[in-house]
């Protein structure tokens, strides 16, 4: 249940755009920006002088999350917590208005049945009901009983890692097969940094390119425009030059808002333990810092 | 304790013996059948001549604060906070639902996160509940009757200025923590969004439109 979370107000945005392309450019006011950031990795006081353009290149990835559908199980002892508090609810409540019809006209029906009714001993009743409580609870429990609920687990879409159907009680995680360098990896879906955008900008650029991504595309909803976490990869001593080093790669987080996201086999959805199967040991260890799996 | 048993002992041998010169057996007796708890000895304030008056005293010691100025803070509204590029102004974090319970502890557990996370609440209300009646057409007949009356709650948690940085932390917890049949909003607070929560004044509106005319 993705709730409506809706957006602040443009012009906010759009001023701090403003700000953020402008120290963008410049390695020290970036440096600023990400540590600002709540979850963020220790960055390193590399004594690099500052140019014009830094010898890392900007990679933005967006951490898209499907949330819960419904609620977790509950442990057993938080079962048997529940069930004691609503026998004491239950002990303790007052008879309600329907309870009370009830009991009154049961009442009534034995009155009724006994030998020596006469009805005139009723007294003023006023209008008699048509449709007595004991019906009304019947008829509602017919109601109950012909509602299909729909299955809470079901083992072959939770088997399909490609379903965003899958594990409705845990929240999932996008993870994409993209080329970096000359392999294939699975990572969170990224794109490098252009210049002119900002880094939310390049993160949603990242979701509309992956595959299997029709016109309509993922609908997501960004939760912020400060990233969430950053991996920082620097380049085998082969292949450095004096213009790139490595990359940094900033996360952002955004949740999922329809409920039907196009499949494609490159793109697996994951809960937070099994993420770590698919992730490189550096890159998860600094992913699962903001994965909350509440 | 023993100045006390002291004093009691005395006082009380002292009337023995202004009463009952020979009940002098009784001196024994007042430490056990008056024992010092059953006295109120340990409230009992000191006389004023006494050097020990007013020996806990240290109210006064405090400095003067001025007596709380009493702000009608219903018609007042507070001033609306403006965005500013590291912060998003005033929110209003809207819970809703038909369970009562649910949306309540909800939005206790909000203010409750608030005030861990260091943001600033400025304010936490409750809008006026509305009652939705569902009517069902009867299978036999064209008559509608009440099936059920549900009640939607409302409580707003307002917060003065949230940072950009901890807004999707906070976020990711809100709907992570999201209790089922409740439903959450978040938006900007408007002023048009203040003055809907007073009652509509027929008569004074019915005046200036006199004044007008």
């Amino acid at each position: 249940m993705a709730a409506p979370c809706r957006r602040m107000a443009n012009r906010s945005l759009l001023q701090f755009f403003s700000h953020f392309s402008r120290t963008a450019v410049r390695n020290t006011g970036f440096r600023e920006f990400s540590s600002n950031s709540v979850c963020r990795a220790s960055l390193q006081t590399k004594t690099v002088t500052e140019t014009a353009t830094s010898p890392w290149t900007l990679v933005a990835a967006v951490c898209l999350q499907r949330l819960p559908v419904i609620s977790a199980d509950l442990h057993p002892l938080e079962q048997e917590f529940k069930e004691m508090m609503l026998q004491m609810e239950l002990e303790r409540s007052l008879v309600s208005d329907h309870e009370l019809r009830v009991l009154e006209e049961s009442e009534r029906m034995s009155r009724k049945k006994a030998d020596d009714y006469d009805s005139d001993e009723e007294g003023s009743q006023g209008n008699q009901e048509i449709m007595l409580a004991q019906d009304m609870e019947d008829a509602w429990e017919q109601k109950l009983k012909n509602f299909q609920l729909a299955p809470r687990v079901t083992a072959d879409i939770d088997k399909d890692l490609t379903s965003a159907q899958r594990c409705l009680a845990d929240s999932l995680f996008l993870l994409a097969e993209q080329q970096v360098g000359r392999e294939k990896l699975w990572l969170l879906p990224q794109t490098q940094w252009q210049e002119g955008e900002t880094l939310r900008q390049t993160a949603e650029r990242a979701l509309a390119s992956l595959p299997g991504n029709t016109a309509a595309g993922f609908k997501a909803t960004f939760l912020g425009n400060a990233p969430c976490g950053v991996y920082k990869y620097k380049l085998p001593k082969a292949v450095r030059t004096e213009s790139t080093v490595g990359t940094k790669v900033f996360f952002f987080k955004a949740i999922l808002s329809d409920s039907a996201p196009p499949t494609s086999p490159s793109l697996l959805w994951l809960k937070k333990n099994e993420l770590q199967k698919y992730l490189k040991p550096a890159y998860s260890m600094k992913v699962d810092r903001f994965i909350i799996n509440m | 304790m023993y100045p006390v048993l002291r004093k009691l002992q005395v006082s009380i041998t002292q009337q023995a013996f202004v009463l009952n010169p020979a009940l002098t057996v009784c001196r024994a007796r007042p430490s056990v059948q008056h024992p010092v708890w059953c006295t109120d000895s340990v409230n009992e304030r000191q006389y004023r001549s006494m050097p020990t008056h007013g020996i806990g005293r240290w109210k006064y010691l405090l400095p003067k604060r001025q007596s709380k100025e009493k702000k009608k803070k219903g018609r007042q509204m507070r001033p609306i906070v403006a965005a500013t590029d590291t912060a998003y102004g005033t929110l209003n974090v809207m819970v809703s639902g038909y369970d009562m319970t649910l949306v309540e502890h909800y939005s206790q557990y909000i203010h409750n996160l608030c005030h861990r996370l260091g943001i600033k609440v400025s304010e936490s209300y409750a809008l006026p509940t509305k009652s939705t009646e569902v009517m069902l057409m009867q299978e036999v007949g064209t008559k509608m009757y009440v099936d059920a009356v549900l009640k939607t709650h409302e409580r707003i948690v307002q917060l003065s200025s949230l940072n950009t940085t901890l807004c999707p932390v906070f976020m990711e917890v809100l709907l992570k923590t999201q209790p089922e049949g409740v439903q959450l909003s978040v938006n900007e607070h408007t002023e048009d969004q203040f003055k809907a929560r007073f009652k509509a004044r027929p008569e004074l509106e019915g005046l200036i439109a006199q004044i007008n005319h």
